[in-house]
């Protein structure tokens, strides 16, 4: 295993006009499991194949443990790779398949290393069958089982493994995946655009915007403290809500609609105007009237328990859209206030949270 | 198993049943008709039962002919599949230039096959084909039209030529249904150009290389007009192949019954060869699961 760092990793295809990667700076310690979440297009798969080494890298930019690991082929890179769907050898057993990566080991050792993965995995039961007799999630398992294997292995990718199984075995898989980390000790590299996968594999995660790493940090940072507009929007279900205001001598304030200024908290920063954000769990309606005035359009029920049905408010604040994640009963269309825990409320300034932002990384 | 009976459905499967008869049974049952009797004329005809086939099997030509016909289509399977493969593995999976180079390669299966034999006996003539003074030029005396070896080299050249592009075409089809991520994958495990068309090519390409044995297979088998065109089955008889002697049994000496033993016999060894063939292959199917 390795520590994994890049240092300002810039990479731009041959004949395109940008740059698919600019000044990429992460540090990913030994035996960590890390998660690379961004939405299409962000540069996700470029990045896979730049650390993986099917694309070659500028010098000085990626390290594995001090060593420049730029120009190497991936397999002296020691790196291995679970694929969107399972990938494996069509003619070959289980057995032969997790074997494969550590060819140059005695046979004896192979198998009993194989043995071990397999039984961690659950299975052991298949491995003498050919892949095309299993299950998809086996199959899954089976890939995963042989990106494990090399005894030597500095860094293990995930690109998106989960998404060929169905959604029942998701959770399952993804447990199985981080227990075996953890055994294993495992630099892990998983690449998703799904945050919940990122949220419960990773130990800190790394938000992929536009070829740019937006905030390294823990899933709890990633939701309390989000360094980027983006972060806060993209993590979330929904994500961050927004409005525009200003701060005045450390308070937060926003112009209602009828000329009015009303205080949402205390901000302790510079003065000037800025972006206020706040999660929709941090938000609930209320009936007293120093809450930011909303409308209330839908609600939509997410879940229930002790007999309280739960789910999102849908409301609008002149002309945003403001959500709100809370107890549903009672609840009608119509004019109400918002009430915001105020020191929860985040405050951005060109995209950037106000304290946080490039110079800051 | 208590379905309903309804005997009018064989009603709509009768045009079907018309159709195969005309096509295939009705003709197929005047060749045995023909097998099975001696007949002279509209109302002298003798039942002779297998006499006909007896006399084929036991005839040196027709076993002769038989062994080249064996020889021919392994020599030619031989040499193009693996070489179509070869073929195909060569061919850029992208690019602006494999539309092209499909078409090139496509050219010599969209010959008429008298045209394939033509082209082939001009090149290869001694006096003025390129090919055979290319031959004597390297001090070789080259005369196909002479020498039975150099007629099976000539032979063996020209259905190369014509039929390699049907292999590669197919071979590359399946390569390209191949992901990507396969290959990927391959070169993390550091697998060598050997193991990754051992690995994963060759498994992902066995359905497709199924048809390709096929169909060349059957063809080779039955192949008829280039050598007719290019040797006319000499010299001697070394390059006369069975459907060549059936055609001089049936037309040139008008041995009704014999050839039709013959036809019934040739038939049934193609259908016997493919069947074979496909059940070995969908044996060793089940075996690897």
């Amino acid at each position: 295993m390795a520590e994994i760092r890049l240092e300002g990793l810039t990479f731009r295809y041959p004949n395109a006009s940008e740059a698919t990667l600019s000044e990429l700076t992460l540090a990913v310690p030994r035996g960590e499991a890390h998660a690379l979440l961004g939405s299409s297009g962000a540069g996700k798969s470029t990045l896979l194949n730049l650390l993986s080494g099917l694309l070659p890298a500028p010098p000085g930019s990626i390290f594995f443990d001090d060593v420049d690991v730029g120009r190497l082929e991936p397999w002296a890179r020691k790196v291995t790779q679970v694929f969107q769907f399972p990938v494996l050898y069509e003619a070959m057993t289980v057995l032969e398949n997790l074997c494969f990566p550590m060819r140059e080991l005695a046979a004896g050792e192979q198998q009993r290393r194989a043995r071990d993965v397999a039984e961690r995995l659950g299975i052991h039961g298949v491995l003498t069958a050919k892949p095309a007799a299993l299950t998809l999630v086996q199959k899954q398992l089976a890939a995963i089982g042989k990106a494990l294997m090399r005894p030597d292995v500095s860094l293990v990718l995930l690109d998106e493994p989960l998404t060929a199984a169905e959604p029942g075995h998701k959770w399952r898989l993804r447990q199985t995946l981080r227990a075996l980390q953890a055994d294993l000790g495992a630099t892990m590299i998983y690449v998703t655009h799904d945050q919940t996968e990122a949220l419960t594999f990773a130990d800190r995660v790394s938000v992929l915007h536009e070829g740019r790493i937006l905030q390294t940090g823990t899933p709890e940072a990633l939701v309390d403290a989000p360094d980027h507009e983006h972060v806060g929007y993209f993590v979330g279900s929904p994500g961050m809500n927004l409005i525009d205001g200003e701060v005045r001598n450390g308070r937060a304030l926003i112009r209602t609609g009828d000329g009015g200024v009303l205080e949402l908290g205390a901000l302790p920063v510079a003065d000037g105007p800025c972006r206020f954000g706040f999660r929709p769990e941090w938000a609930v309606l209320s009936q007293e009237p120093e809450g930011l005035p909303v409308q209330v359009h839908a609600t939509r029920t997410l879940g229930a328990s002790r007999g309280e049905t739960h789910g999102l408010v849908v409301a609008e604040h002149q002309g945003t859209e403001i959500f709100t994640r809370q107890n549903l009963a009672g609840v009608v269309p119509g004019p109400a206030r918002v009430r915001i825990e105020p020191e929860r409320l985040v405050g951005f300034r060109d995209g950037w949270r106000v304290g946080a932002g490039p110079a800051g990384q | 198993m208590n379905r309903p009976q309804n005997n009018r459905a064989w009603l709509g499967v009768l045009p079907v049943l018309l159709i195969v008869a005309f096509s295939a049974v009705i003709p197929l049952m005047t060749v045995v008709n023909y097998s099975v009797q001696d007949i002279f004329d509209v109302n002298t005809r003798l039942f002779v039962g297998f006499d006909w086939y007896r006399e084929t099997l036991r005839d040196p030509r027709f076993l002769d002919a038989l062994l080249r016909q064996l020889g021919f289509s392994a020599l030619v399977l031989a040499i193009e599949l693996p070489l179509g493969i070869l073929v195909a593995r060569a061919i850029p999976r992208e690019g602006r230039w494999v539309g092209l180079i499909l078409v090139l390669l496509a050219i010599p299966l969209l010959i008429p096959w008298n045209v394939v034999g033509t082209i082939w006996q001009l090149f290869a003539r001694p006096d003025i084909g390129l090919f055979g003074q290319l031959v004597n030029g390297l001090g070789i005396e080259f005369n196909y039209t002479a020498e039975p070896l150099h007629a099976w080299v000539t032979l063996i050249m020209m259905d190369v030529w014509h039929w390699t592009s049907l292999v590669a075409l197919l071979a590359f089809s399946g390569l390209t249904a191949i992901p990507a991520a396969c290959y990927q994958a391959a070169v993390m495990d550091g697998a060598g150009s050997w193991q990754v068309f051992r690995h994963v090519e060759l498994p992902r390409l066995t359905a497709v290389l199924v048809i390709a044995v096929l169909l060349r297979l059957m063809d080779s088998f039955m192949i008829y007009t280039e050598p007719f065109v290019l040797t006319g089955g000499g010299p001697g008889n070394s390059t006369t192949f069975l459907s060549q002697y059936l055609t001089s049994m049936a037309v040139g000496q008008f041995d009704l019954g014999p050839a039709a033993a013959f036809s019934v016999l040739y038939f049934l060894a193609v259908l016997l060869l493919c069947w074979l063939f496909y059940t070995s292959v969908i044996a060793s199917d089940g075996e690897r699961g």
